[in-house]
């Protein structure tokens, strides 16, 4: 459960963050998580759920997560031709060379968060 | 109130990076992160590759488990240094797990390290541990399809140590296309076929060993 780590990472951040702006109480939590950033959305969300539920002195009982997904994309530095890289990463679709180099899709970010200090 | 934050996630892992790449830079310590699925293997490989350079080099080996020392002690009956980190159930190491282990070496007595990661093609290779090159080992019995099964790993690993060449007139592995589709993923990548058990191309990885050594003390 590589993503229950990754929100553990993601709360410690957003405690410290909090701390100093004197937040106490966590309403929404946005991510971008790329696609080829080894972090599955889904894994993400019950994490989440998991750290809020038994962290509700931090957390409010309805604290959301929201995930911005961050496309892959890559361009081919020979023709200049965009694709969405699938499997073979560096190929371009339209050189058929493996001339390609990624645009995004590994960013996995914590975007913002919301929250009061009640 | 909204706060805005950008911040990687692994933030913290990073400046732990950071932190092993300073003393590995001012150590003059070439560090090796070597990366696979359970049973390629690694630790067969490093303990030829101990056997074979340690007349020439200080070796020291960090090995990533779930759990038992079994892997450090291998490498200990081979006469290199080597120290054991549990993960306890996580799936890879990260950076500080690292830092917390060279406290255990003495970094100056050192000249090649080798992080033996988890076994897992997956969540290792989104970790950045301040090593000097990552290197993923696949194994004859895995299939060839595995560079395109699992890209990520692949598109961030330099080289790519084919293992266990022995047993290819036994298996369908087709060490072309495994080529062609690593150029595909990674162009900058090198694929070096061999075999720990019978030790045929091991040499093209010493060298390659050799070469990475010597640039990591010019700098």
């Amino acid at each position: 459960m590589h993503e229950m780590a990754l929100m553990g990472d993601i709360v410690q951040l957003i405690e410290e963050d909090a701390t100093a702006q004197g937040i106490t109480k966590i309403e929404k939590v946005e991510l971008i998580v790329g696609e080829i950033s080894n972090a599955m959305p889904d894994a993400l969300r019950m994490a989440f759920e998991i750290f809020r539920d038994q962290n509700l002195h931090f957390f409010s009982q309805d604290a959301q997560l929201v995930i911005h997904t961050e496309e892959a994309k890559a361009q081919c530095v020979l023709c200049g031709t965009q694709y969405r890289p699938r499997q073979k990463i560096a190929l371009c679709p339209e050189c058929k060379i493996p001339s390609g180099k990624l645009l995004s899709g590994e960013t996995f970010q914590i975007l913002s968060y919301e929250g009061s200090s009640d | 109130m909204k706060v805005t934050l950008r911040t990687d996630v692994l933030t913290n892992n990073n400046k732990a990076a950071e932190f092993n790449r300073e003393l590995f830079e001012s150590t003059k310590t070439l560090v090796i992160n070597l990366m696979s699925s359970p049973g390629a293997g690694k630790t067969t490989l490093l303990e030829e590759t101990v056997r074979a350079l340690s007349e020439k080099y200080r070796i020291a080996v960090i090995e990533g488990d779930l759990a038992t020392e079994r892997d450090a002690n291998r490498i200990r009956s081979m006469g290199a240094k080597a120290v054991q980190i549990n993960t306890h159930g996580g799936c890879h190491l990260d950076a500080r797990m690292v830092a917390a282990a060279l406290g255990e070496f003495d970094l100056d007595e050192i000249d090649i390290l080798f992080i033996e990661n988890v076994g897992n093609l997956v969540c290792p290779s989104g970790y950045d541990l301040g090593q000097n090159h990552k290197v993923a080992v696949l194994s004859v019995p895995e299939g060839n399809d595995k560079i395109t099964k699992y890209p990520q790993m692949f598109m961030r690993t330099e080289l790519v140590l084919l293992n266990k060449i022995d047993l290819l007139p036994y298996l369908d592995f087709n060490v072309e296309e495994a080529k062609q589709d690593l150029s595909e993923i990674n162009p900058q990548s090198v694929l070096i076929p061999l075999s720990a058990r019978t030790n045929e191309g091991l040499h093209e990885w010493f060298s390659w060993i050799e070469g990475a050594y010597n640039r990591c003390v010019q700098q």
